[in-house]
């Protein structure tokens, strides 16, 4: 992961207690997937109390594409009428249902907004701070970026967040589609130095499977991943997939290596899977019977993900269901 | 790691980055340095093969827009004065036509009339006549966008009309996903409204302006009274093409409510609501009126004078009218003016003159017609039909105005080689540019309904393949059966 250092106007406390803490990134688009990733979030808050921040990305206001007269103008004309922008309500919604599942519950929560100005946007961005005597936070933040994907990879940089999630449905472009305009998730993907979960039809009760094979990286994530998963009480299962039959020993032993790992953390494994062929079909297949594929990321920078696709990306872009990248 | 190392792999890293998102750029470069250093082509000048070469690394820029789009306007004043070799004195000279101005003019009228506040009274007045059936309200609103934007250019309308589009859905209901059909229905009237309404009038949109820069630069010529027609008044444009946007009303609301069945037949608490609004407003104040008349003396002027001391003239006049009456403050214009438009413009319309006068318009309108005549579209109806399908699949790509000043002087030189009137041929491209109903950024309108956030990019897709045939199909009967009536 990304050193993070810090952003302008935080003094040094605010720092450290924003490294310290788990902070969930959830991209709310009004879509049911993101939704549905929220309250998967907040169990994952809940579980190991965590920072939540809801994030809505506005593309900025500009009038290049809109024959010269800036659509500010335009957005001007409609404050004027009393209309909320775009997102205000998606972003209520959400935190309505962060009510509901109780995570508003409790001590006082105080309230606190802040408005940034951003050139050539008459509303720049604004947030809305919750913080309740623990100091956990619920943020909603209503973001102007040049485009989606920017401006979730900009939050990034204003406060470390170990977890980016985000609803998608279907699948992604191939490469010549994205050579050409890469889909906002792709673009996350690739680019986030925090572990990124894509959510498809994310429901909550059947736990996490966990890919491993068997290399350093792939068991500092099983450790991570099943701490995770053990906080909120969901089933961990692991699979390793051999590339051939003569490989079908080694899986195994990689397998049995990272439940040993979980059983010394106290943590029990539901169920175990080795397969022969493919890594990226084997786990795509086994995949719909679990809310969660979880794989490590083989460390490869953004560019060279790209091009050459590693198993973590390639199953992310075709899986079924929901998929976690843990970096 | 060590500092050092890092820093290292994240210079290398951020590098690559910037290399790959400007990809584009350079690609473009790659193509335009290659062109430059190829044998010349068989009838094509060697400075008619840099303006060429400018042309196509402008259009793959307009096209992927790796940077800034103004900055292709500095790029091409560099290169016609370090390519071509032309003083720099004269390039700026050419930068500035009575086009130019018109466009600059009426881009500052569209912000002072859309802080008229009229917006109000507008819907007022379409909910008083149409009453609260949807359909009925969705008409009214496109025949009034339509009629105002005729006269005063799509995006003022959509900017003024937008809020009453989402107020009345917002009043309907509270959660955006109950009234999806219905927001579509409504804000579609809106910038379709206003799209089809482009064509009606030389101000309806700068494509227009351009086009009719273009005919006087290429066919006028003073000496010669046969030439004469070549100069297009502002009645003229009007007899030829308003017609066409009263025919495509109707097809408007009827293409959408066939696409999207809205789940509101009726909107009448919605109109209530809005009418109480409305009515807090009181009266019609001086400044209602004053912004009225100044309104129309712009029209008057366009329609009257604008033969004689051009229509770029009349609009900045009418800014300027705006101004000392008090209207609009100079501060609103300056920041709802995106003026690298204007400057993106001129060195497109200047571009095109060059292609003109290099030779490369005719030698890539020579070529265009060899590949068009194996498929019998060389002349005639044919080739009007070539036309259209090529401006609107152009303009789908890049903001229409764009599109006609680097089509224009090709189609331009195409008529004159095939034998055919370049005021038709020029009509038909500056129309079917405005059919670029398929994406967000083809039209004005369509982009700024889009930041409402109410439509989704695939509705564009939905519902505006059927809009672009339909037009296509009514331009072309009416250049076939009613133009021949004006003796075009």
């Amino acid at each position: 992961m990304v050193e993070w250092k810090g952003a302008p106007g935080l003094s040094d406390e605010e720092i450290t207690a924003r490294k310290e803490h788990f902070r969930i990134l959830v991209c709310i688009d009004g879509s049911d997937e993101c939704y549905q990733s929220l309250q998967y979030a907040a169990r994952l808050g809940g579980g190991v109390d965590a920072d939540i921040v809801l994030l809505f990305v506005r593309p900025v206001d500009q009038g290049l594409r809109s024959g010269g007269l800036q659509v500010r103008v335009a957005r001007e004309n409609m404050l004027k009428w009393g209309l909320e922008l775009p997102g205000i309500k998606y972003l209520k919604k959400g935190f309505d249902i962060l009510g509901e599942l109780g995570m508003m519950d409790g001590e006082d929560w105080s309230e606190h907004v802040v408005h940034t100005d951003v050139d050539g946007d008459p509303l720049g961005d604004n947030k809305t701070e919750y913080v309740n005597a623990k100091g956990k936070m619920v943020v909603l933040k209503l973001k102007v970026a040049p485009d989606i994907a920017t401006g979730i990879l900009e939050q990034w940089e204003l406060g470390p967040y170990d977890l980016i999630l985000f609803g998608t449905s279907g699948r992604w472009k191939g490469p010549v589609r994205s050579f050409w305009d890469p889909a906002v998730a792709q673009k996350i993907a690739i680019h986030a130095p925090c572990s990124v979960l894509v959510a498809r039809d994310l429901d909550v009760g059947h736990g996490h499977l966990i890919c491993t094979d068997g290399s350093d990286k792939a068991m500092e994530m099983v450790r991570r991943d099943g701490e995770m998963a053990s906080h909120c009480d969901y089933p961990v299962s692991l699979i390793s997939v051999a590339l051939d039959v003569e490989a079908e020993d080694e899986a195994k032993a990689n397998v049995d290596k990272a439940k040993k790992v979980l059983a010394d953390m106290g943590i029990e494994v539901k169920e175990t899977i080795v397969k022969v062929g493919n890594p990226v079909d084997e786990i795509i297949e086994a995949g719909p019977d679990y809310s969660l594929i979880v794989v490590a990321e083989s460390g490869k920078t953004g560019l060279r993900r790209f091009f050459m696709g590693s198993v973590a990306y390639k199953v992310m872009g075709n899986a079924h269901n929901s998929v976690m990248i843990v970096r | 790691m060590t500092g050092l190392k890092r820093v290292m792999t994240l210079g290398a890293w951020l590098n690559l980055y910037f290399f790959w998102e400007k990809k584009w750029f350079f690609i473009a470069m790659i193509i335009g340095a290659f062109m430059l250093h190829m044998p010349l082509p068989q009838g094509l000048s060697p400075e008619g093969l840099i303006i060429l070469t400018m042309s196509v690394v402008s259009v793959i820029l307009f096209v992927t827009e790796p940077v800034p789009l103004p900055t292709v306007a500095l790029l091409i004043i560099i290169g016609q004065v370090v390519l071509m070799g032309h003083d720099s004195s004269e390039v700026a000279k050419s930068l500035v036509t009575d086009s130019v101005l018109f466009i600059a003019g009426s881009l500052m009228l569209a912000v002072a009339v859309v802080k008229q506040k009229l917006d109000k009274r507008i819907a007022w007045l379409i909910v008083r006549m149409t009453g609260t059936k949807t359909w009925r309200v969705c008409f009214g609103i496109t025949v009034v966008s339509g009629l105002l934007a005729s006269f005063v250019g799509e995006h003022t309308v959509a900017a003024m009309m937008l809020p009453v589009g989402i107020t009345l859905i917002s009043l309907t209901s509270d959660d955006p996903k109950k009234v999806r059909n219905l927001a579509a229905v409504l804000l579609f009237s809106i910038a379709y409204g206003a799209s089809v309404a482009g064509i009606g009038t030389p101000s309806g949109g700068a494509r227009n302006a351009i086009m009719i820069g273009y005919w006087k630069e290429f066919f006028f010529d003073p000496t010669n009274p046969e030439t004469f027609k070549f100069i297009v008044s502002y009645v003229d444009w009007m007899i030829h093409a308003y017609p066409m946007f009263l025919i495509q009303v109707p097809f408007v609301t009827i293409i959408l409510f066939w696409t999207f069945r809205p789940e509101y037949r009726d909107l009448s608490r919605a109109v209530v609501k809005l009418r109480k609004m409305i009515e807090e407003e009181g009266p019609m104040k001086a400044a209602d009126w004053m912004s009225i008349l100044i309104f129309f003396l712009v029209l008057l002027g366009w329609v009257l004078i604008s033969g004689e001391i051009g229509m770029g003239t009349v609009a900045v006049a009418g800014a300027a009218m705006f101004l000392v009456a008090g209207l609009v403050r100079w501060e609103d214009i300056n920041s709802g003016v995106n003026w690298g438009v204007i400057l993106l413009y001129a060195a497109a319309i200047s571009l095109g003159l060059q292609m003109k006068e290099t030779g490369a318009a005719l030698w890539v309108a020579e070529a265009f017609l060899d590949t068009l005549a194996p498929f019998g579209a060389s002349e005639g109806f044919g080739l009007w039909a070539a036309v259209s399908v090529l401006t609107t699949g152009v303009t789908n790509t890049m903001s229409n105005g764009a599109a006609v000043a680097v089509l224009g002087p090709i189609v331009l030189k195409m008529s004159v080689v095939a034998n055919e009137s370049p005021i038709i041929l020029g009509y038909i491209t500056a129309i079917s540019s405005s059919f670029a109903y398929l994406t967000v950024v083809g039209t004005p309108a369509c982009t700024i309904v889009y930041a409402s956030g109410y439509l989704k990019t695939t509705d564009f897709l939905k519902v505006g393949w059927k809009m672009a045939i339909a037009s296509t199909i009514i331009m072309l009967v009416a250049a076939k059966v009613y133009w021949p009536l004006l003796g075009v």
